[in-house]
């Protein structure tokens, strides 16, 4: 499978938001529609957990190619923690409830929006990653932090 | 507009340069694709909870993928 790309990406927003499907960037993925420069593999989605946006999630995803059965679909719908879709146009994972965010609603209103796509805000990217606290992230927080003082410096008067 | 002090020059230089680029073509840069063994070998994974994917992760996956907790 080829690496994830803006059009990917566009295609996502594209659809979710004719699903009217409530979702995040978040992870890595998300810093670097922020404008953070650096590489990784897939493309994390932090999903609003209802039974409504589950069911609006499974049309739109399968609307976009991915290939999924009724238990798949069961399992996203009913919004189990992290679901890891492999069976489509380009991986994707699903976080229903992400370590170190309280809520989707509060990570929601903290949101970005970078060329339509709804962005979490740096600070509770880090704050996943620093939840998480894996051998991966720990690695990356030191400059995740350094971008975050970037960005803050770019807003300073 | 002033930097801040505590930013690493090499990071910063990356971020400025990183700024200039549109969209496109900074995910063009970022997003890789490699085969991660274990991981890759399933069409669909889901967990209860993020703990169960966490605990799933350590168990199965080698070490130097870098899922484990430190």
């Amino acid at each position: 499978m080829a690496a994830f790309e803006y059009r990917q990406a566009a295609e996502i927003r594209d659809m979710f938001a004719r699903h009217d499907c409530r979702y995040l960037f978040i992870g890595k993925s998300g810093a670097i529609l922020l404008g953070y420069p650096d590489t990784t593999q897939d493309a994390d989605i932090f999903v609003q957990k209802s039974i409504e946006n589950g069911l609006r999630l499974v049309s739109a995803l399968r609307e976009l190619g991915f290939s999924l059965t009724d238990a798949d679909a069961d399992e996203i719908r009913r919004g189990k923690d992290f679901v890891q879709l492999k069976s489509g146009p380009f991986d994707l994972d699903l976080i229903f409830a992400p370590d170190g965010i309280e809520s989707f609603d509060q990570a929601w209103l903290r949101r970005s929006e970078v060329d339509g796509f709804p962005v979490c805000a740096i600070d509770d990217i880090i704050a996943s990653k620093h939840a998480a606290n894996r051998v991966k992230d720990r690695e990356s927080l030191p400059r995740l932090e350094d971008f975050r003082r970037y960005l803050q410096s770019q807003i300073r008067p | 507009m002033k930097p801040l002090p505590d930013i690493d020059p090499r990071n910063r230089a990356d971020f400025e340069a990183a700024a200039k680029r549109p969209l496109p073509l900074r995910m063009k840069y970022a997003f890789i694709k490699t085969y991660k063994p274990v991981m890759d070998d399933a069409r669909f994974r889901s967990f209860d909870t993020m703990a169960d994917y966490r605990k799933w992760c350590e168990e199965n996956l080698p070490s130097w993928l870098g899922y484990g907790r430190v």
